[in-house]
Formats: structure tokens, sequence, C-alpha cells
């Protein structure tokens, strides 16, 4: 992956070099090749970018911006949550640097801060749906998976027919368990077999997972409850036929 | 296990986890140990083989699961069962064992009582091309009485060894050519299940 972000510099700042000609996509290349450069943690290159366009854009917002990622790349946070401060006086609303604030936190290890500012965040963008998601994986990773739950819920609220919602909900309700949560999280795995035409392996193996589960946990209730077996063989079936096209070797694992 | 055990960890097994965890540098991983206990010699647990398993939401059940199941059928087959955990954790320096690897590792000792957690030593790893350490690149923690994880400490009964003494130059090897893009893990299976857990033509 490396390599290949790298190349991408080179033959970027090549162009740059040789003067690409269009007015507003040679600065916004200087960005890109910035900020790549920082992703691989190539600091001179994106030094030198940040000049070139601090020089064209002297009282710039997003040279800023740029000035405070680099010392983020520094690992210099102090000066790095200054920097933003100060750009947040001036741009309250800029998503970005909002953004940054949040990433800085979570890169220092202050989840409960990353949690805070997200949170906070999302209640002037609730729209941001990468927000949404990266709230929800925080959740996850910390275990608190209700409120993971109320994350998708908002996303498949927003967007009904995005099945990876719909995937993320199931796995998160069927980690909470519970005879309710997992026969909602059984409905949400049949959705996303819907939204993907049948397709989605987890989803497929989510439907025998749940019904084993939900068989487990009704044990010994009334009968009338009973689940029909269809939705059940069906995956089964999906998930064989599959197998044996595409991945035979692993066919006699299918243990369910 | 009151018993000083040792843990004697495969050179592929070992190479498997750590180019796993340098493939996802920006998420945590993890992966579970297979191997048995050394038939003639019951204080020493033999790993054998891993299995790389997710780099994202590493804390949802359905996923691991399915995981546990396909591996437990297809090494069970060959007399060996799960004896470890393997965890990577997100951050460069974060060297604390988090209570998702806790958990995994709880759930696998119900099975394996002697089972051992692996942590990736990030600042050993990137040490590595510069030292001549054979030692591996990885924390061990056992279970105590108490059933909390413990660091097992150099001068504490349990330790870590790598069969084969050179497998840090190999390992070194494998990093500077970046032999990590080939690692599948499980993730990658349940998004295309073409791709092998197995990992079967990584070492060829």
């Amino acid at each position: 992956m490396e390599e290949e972000v790298l190349g991408s510099i080179f033959a970027l700042s090549g162009s740059l070099k040789l003067g690409v000609q269009r007015k507003s996509s040679k600065w916004t290349l200087y960005e890109q090749v910035a900020i790549a450069a920082m992703d691989c943690q190539c600091l001179d290159v994106a030094k030198d970018c940040i000049k070139v366009l601090q020089k064209k854009f002297p009282e710039g917002k997003r040279v800023g911006r740029l000035n405070g990622m680099l010392l983020e790349a520094k690992g210099l946070w102090a000066e790095a949550e200054k920097a933003s401060s100060s750009l947040l006086e001036d741009n309250p609303l800029d998503q970005v640097i909002h953004k940054r604030r949040i990433a800085m936190a979570k890169a220092q290890g202050n989840i409960s801060e990353a949690i805070e500012l997200l949170n906070k965040y999302l209640e002037i963008f609730m729209a941001d749906h990468e927000a949404w998601r990266e709230l929800a994986e925080i959740y996850v990773s910390l275990q608190m998976y209700k409120q993971a739950a109320f994350c998708y819920e908002e996303l498949i609220l927003s967007q009904p027919t995005v099945p990876l919602y719909h995937l993320a909900y199931a796995d998160v309700l069927y980690t909470l368990g519970g005879l309710e949560n997992l026969q909602t999280a059984k409905k949400y795995y049949a959705s996303t077999i819907d939204l993907t035409g049948g397709k989605n392996t987890r989803a497929l193996f989510g439907i025998c997972l749940c019904t084993s589960a939900i068989a487990q946990a009704s044990k010994g209730r009334n009968k009338e409850d009973k689940e029909s077996p269809e939705l059940q063989s069906l995956a089964v079936t999906a998930l064989e036929k599959d197998y044996k096209q595409r991945a035979a070797d692993k066919l006699g694992l299918l243990v369910h | 296990m009151v018993a000083e055990l040792k843990y004697e960890i495969s050179q592929n097994a070992y190479i498997k986890l750590v180019l796993h965890a340098l493939k996802h540098k920006t998420t945590a991983v993890n992966g579970v140990l297979l191997g048995r206990v050394n038939p003639q010699n019951e204080s020493v647990v033999e790993i054998i083989d891993s299995a790389p398993l997710f780099h994202s939401n590493l804390a949802l059940l359905p996923p691991l699961e399915i995981a546990l199941i396909m591996i437990e059928e297809h090494y069970g087959s060959k007399g060996l069962g799960i004896v470890g955990y393997f965890h990577a954790n997100e951050r460069f320096d974060d060297a604390e064992l988090g209570i998702v690897a806790k958990n995994i590792g709880d759930h696998i000792c119900r099975y394996f009582p002697q089972a051992a957690v692996f942590l990736l030593d990030n600042k050993k790893l990137a040490a590595l091309p510069k030292g001549k350490d054979q030692s591996p690149v990885l924390q061990l923690y056992i279970r105590d009485a108490s059933k909390n994880w413990k660091l097992a400490g150099p001068d504490g009964g349990s330790q870590l060894v790598i069969k084969e003494p050179a497998a840090n130059v190999v390992l070194s090897d494998y990093i500077s050519s970046e032999k990590w893009q080939d690692v599948v893990d499980f993730d990658d299976h349940l998004d295309d299940i073409k791709m092998d857990w197995l990992n079967p033509e990584l070492f060829k």
C-alpha cells in the first residue's frame, strides 16, 4: 500500500514540476501530495509542499489546516491542538478542523475525549455518515454495544438502503444478545440479504447464527412462537452453493 | 495454572501473525494460535500454526463465532486445538492488554485452560532490523490463580520461545520484501470466500 502511495506522490509532484496549467487544480495537487506525504511520514516532502502553498495563500485556512496536520504528523500534540483551536476560533463551522481534533484525541489514546468531541460534532453535523460510523466503531471497540446500536439506528434511518448499516446493526444486536435482540438481528441480516441480492456471506452466516441462538434462548418457551425454518435453510443452501463454487475445500467446515 | 509452562511457537505461526499486524498498520488485529500440549512433556505447549482473524470491529461476536467454528473444525481433524490468542493494538505506544483481548482469552481458556494471550510488542518490532535479538516480538500473558491476565516476566515461571532460532532474521527479510501483502485473514475470507485464511502458499 505504502509503495503505491509513494508512487503517486512522486508522480503527482512530478506533474507539479512540469507546471500543470489549470489554475485551481495545481494548488489542490500540492495539498493532496502534502497529505499523502504525511501519511507515509515523508515529512520533508510535506513541508516543501506546504511552503509553496503558504507563499501563494499566506492567510489561507487550508494552509493553516495543513500546518496543523504537519504538527500532528510530528507528534507535537500540544502545538497541534493550539493550532486547531485558533483555526476553530476563526472558522467555527469547519468540519475538517473539528475532525482533526477528534483524530488527535484518538491518536493520543484519549478515547473518552474523542467520543465526547465526536458526539458534540454530530450534534452540529448530524448528516455526517462517516462520523456516525466512526463513533459506532469506537463504541464497539470499547464493548459499548448499546451506544453503537444507536449510531447504526441513526444511519439506517437516514440511509435505509445501505446494506452495510443493516449488517453492522445486526452484528451489534447479536453481540448484545437476549432473545429480542437476536430476533431483531435476524431481521436485519435478512434485510441485508435482500439489499445485496443474496450475495452477502456475512449476512447468510448471520441468519444461521441467529437461528441457533434463538433456539437456545427460547428453550422451554411457548412452542407457538417457533420460527419458520425456511429462512435458515435458504441461507444454508446459499452458503453451500457458494462455497462449492468458489471455496470447495472449505465446504466441509460449514458445520451448521 | 501454577505449573511453569513453556510455550514454544513455530516460526511460521509467529511470522504469519506479525505479518498480519504489519499489513493492517492503522487498526488493531487479532488471531488465534493452534497447537497442543507436547505429548512427551506436559509442561510445554507447542504452537504449531496460527490463523489471522480480523482487522476491523474485533469486538463483534458473529464473525468471531463463525471463525472459531471453522478453525476448530479444520484443525480438530489434525489433532490440534486453539491454544492461544494474539492481539495487536491499534496504536504504536499502546502496550496495554485491552478488554477485548482479555475476554477472548477467557473464552479460549474455557476449552484449553493453559491458553496464553500474546500481545504484539510494537517497540521490539520496530527495533527488529537493527538488533540481533532472537526473542519474539511478543509479550506473553497468562492467567493467574484468580483468573487475571498477567504479563509473564523474565523472572516468572512461564516463557515463550520460538522453535527456530533464526526466525527473526527470516521475519526481517519478509518485512523488507513486504511479504505482509500476501497474508489473508478471516475478514478477507468473509468479504470474498475465494480468499483462503489458511494461507497455504504464504511460505512456499
